[in-house]
């Protein structure tokens, strides 16, 4: 391997590595361990809504609703925890809501056609409409069965099992992506759509599919936000867009270079979290992040541009 | 016996009319050629065959039943595989998963389907070897590959499928003269392995040195079909030339 090529594949995440070095020499509090369980717990949140993102990028497709479907799926838990539904059947809902929100935006790309920028734009309108239609405006407080906020606030030893769910959800998403032939599929329909059909690939299933897990991470994600925080409202998973945006981007720049890819999420999500979490320890104003953030999406997609076009100029 | 009969197709795209009422009937086990200049309706008819378009008029009989490819899955399935002119690879991906694509390789690990890629990779490299033995990193991209060796890639992919009917559109195209001999070795080897193989070329001295039948298209429609003792590289030329509709003795 030349420099050139391990600058390309690891630079972002041995630059991550520095800033966690960087952060706990400098920031204060930021090695405690009561301040890295709540970072992980945070990434947690971001990182399976950036895998449901990964998966529609890598079909080729965008999900701009997963933020507000989140919400959305939260609203729908709340509302039935706090009518007296048994949760596990307000669990069901909620990733029901979020997959019935995936099957959506499948179906209007596939069928309608109707391009995924406008068609998940819509949904997240309609999404966050509904979440303020079902509140009336407020949120959902409650004090609300134990076994169900086990979910978002338990611990196995000092261990959240928010965490450990998370790093199931990561390993599923990983191997589905690079190990099965279900995750080469959405690949290839997402790098050449007709070469994929004419080898007898289902390529609309693929984008389906694709979408409906963005979906159904919308969902999980829901489930542990309200679990942990013992409320639900209509914005709650708000900030989640652009930051799930850009884990998913920044993570295009490592290991696959300009691929989506689920490991480069996940590092993307960690990354974005220590950013956060530090620039709040090194006391930083909060708008900072968004500048930050904006900065990490532009030049995630230019660096992730240049690889690709490197590529091109291969021919 | 007849493999594959195509009767009276017809394909309109817009306003143009690509094919005009074109049989084909290809036996068993033959190479057969389909020839006419450009725009002639080949890559048309291959199409309907591979499932990749649907005919607006015709019949379509595989092993004397009538069938209807509404997918390339469903041509695929029947049995028919085919290389298009444009190729369609997927020029960001592995040389193995494109050659895969589709069918790709499992293996049980702990219950579940997993990929495995090993013996894809090594399966690759025997495929790609019959054709261009110059490549032998099956985790290369395609799209640092020369025209030509994309073209094998192609070629591997309807190889991989094992399937009984192979279908080229123009496979040597691109091809310099030793990749082009050893595609037509192929095409050879895939006859006396019992493949009906239908192929289509610009070159009328491998067309007849080659083909046992060709049939020859001229704007949508059948001009002319030769075989035994007609089918020669002059007489192919003097058809699509003349546009002659009888043969001359
Ligand atoms: N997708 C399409 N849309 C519109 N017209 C098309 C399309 N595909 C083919 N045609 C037209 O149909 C006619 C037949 O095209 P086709 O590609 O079948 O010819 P061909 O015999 O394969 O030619 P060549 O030798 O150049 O490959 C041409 O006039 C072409 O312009
Ligand atoms: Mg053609």
């Amino acid at each position: 391997m030349t420099l050139k090529k391990i600058v390309e594949t690891y630079g972002t995440f041995l630059a991550g590595i520095v800033l966690f070095l960087f952060l706990i020499a400098f920031a204060p509090n930021f090695a405690s361990t009561a301040n890295l369980l709540n970072v992980l717990k945070q990434v947690s949140f971001l990182s399976i809504l950036a895998f449901g993102f990964t998966f529609a990028l890598i079909s080729s497709e965008l999900d701009l609703s997963f933020a507000n479907v989140c919400s959305l799926s939260a609203v729908v838990i709340g509302f039935l925890i706090s009518t007296e539904v048994a949760w596990p059947l307000a669990i069901v809902a909620g990733l029901a809501t979020g997959i019935a929100a995936g099957l959506l935006n499948g179906f209007l790309v596939t069928v309608l056609k109707v391009p995924s920028l406008i068609s998940t734009l819509g949904t997240a309108s309609v999404a966050n409409g509904l979440a303020f239609m079902i509140t009336g405006g407020v949120a959902f407080v409650g004090r609300w069965d134990p076994d169900f906020l086990y979910l978002g606030r338990g611990k196995i030893g000092p261990v959240p099992v928010i965490i450990l769910f998370t790093l199931a959800i990561f390993a599923v998403a990983l191997v589905l992506s690079t190990q099965t032939r279900t995750g080469v599929h959405i690949q290839a329909t997402g790098e050449n759509e007709e070469a994929a059909r004419r080898s007898g690939i289902n390529t609309r299933g693929c984008k389906v599919l694709a979408l409906t897990l963005s979906g159904l991470a919308a969902g999980l994600t829901a489930v542990f936000l309200v679990a942990n925080l013992s409320s639900a409202a209509p914005q709650m998973a708000g900030d989640f867009m652009l930051n799930g945006i850009a884990a998913t981007l920044l993570g295009m720049t490592m290991f696959t270079p300009a691929k989506a890819n689920i490991l480069g999420s996940f590092v993307g999500a960690l990354i974005i979290v220590m950013l956060s979490n530090g620039l709040v320890l090194l006391g930083a104003q909060y708008y900072i992040q968004d500048i930050m953030l904006g900065i990490i999406i532009i030049a995630s997609v230019a660096v992730s541009a240049s690889v690709l076009k490197r590529a091109a100029f291969a021919l | 016996m007849t493999k594959i009969s195509a009767r009276n197709i017809y394909k309109n795209y817009g306003a143009v009319e690509a094919l005009r009422g074109v049989s084909l009937d290809v036996a068993e086990g033959e190479i057969h050629a389909v020839c006419g200049d450009n725009g002639a309706g080949k890559s048309t008819l291959i199409k309907i065959l591979a499932g990749v378009e649907q005919p607006d008029q015709g019949e379509l009989l595989v092993d004397g039943a009538a069938r209807r490819f509404d997918s390339p899955t469903a041509a695929l399935k029947a049995g028919l595989a085919t290389i298009h002119q444009d190729l369609a690879v997927a020029p960001d991906m592995a040389i193995y998963q494109n050659i895969f694509m589709g069918a790709e390789l499992t293996r049980s690990v702990l219950g579940l389907r997993l990929l495995d890629k090993a013996r894809m990779r090594r399966e690759s490299l025997g495929y790609m070897g019959q054709l261009n033995d110059s490549i032998t990193d099956m985790n290369a991209k395609v799209n640092a590959l020369s025209g030509g060796q994309r073209q094998a890639v192609a070629i591997c992919r309807a190889l991989r499928w094992n399937a009984n009917v192979v279908i080229l559109d123009e496979p040597t195209a691109a091809l310099g003269v030793r990749e082009t001999e050893q595609v037509l070795q192929l095409v050879r080897s895939l006859k006396r392995a019992g493949k009906t193989v239908i192929l289509i070329s610009h070159a009328m001295k491998d067309v007849a040195a080659l083909a046992d039948r060709v049939t020859i298209l001229r704007t949508g429609e059948n001009q002319i079909t030769l075989d035994g003792g007609d089918l020669t590289a002059d007489n192919l030329a003097h058809y699509i030339l003349s546009g002659e509709v009888n043969r001359v003795h």
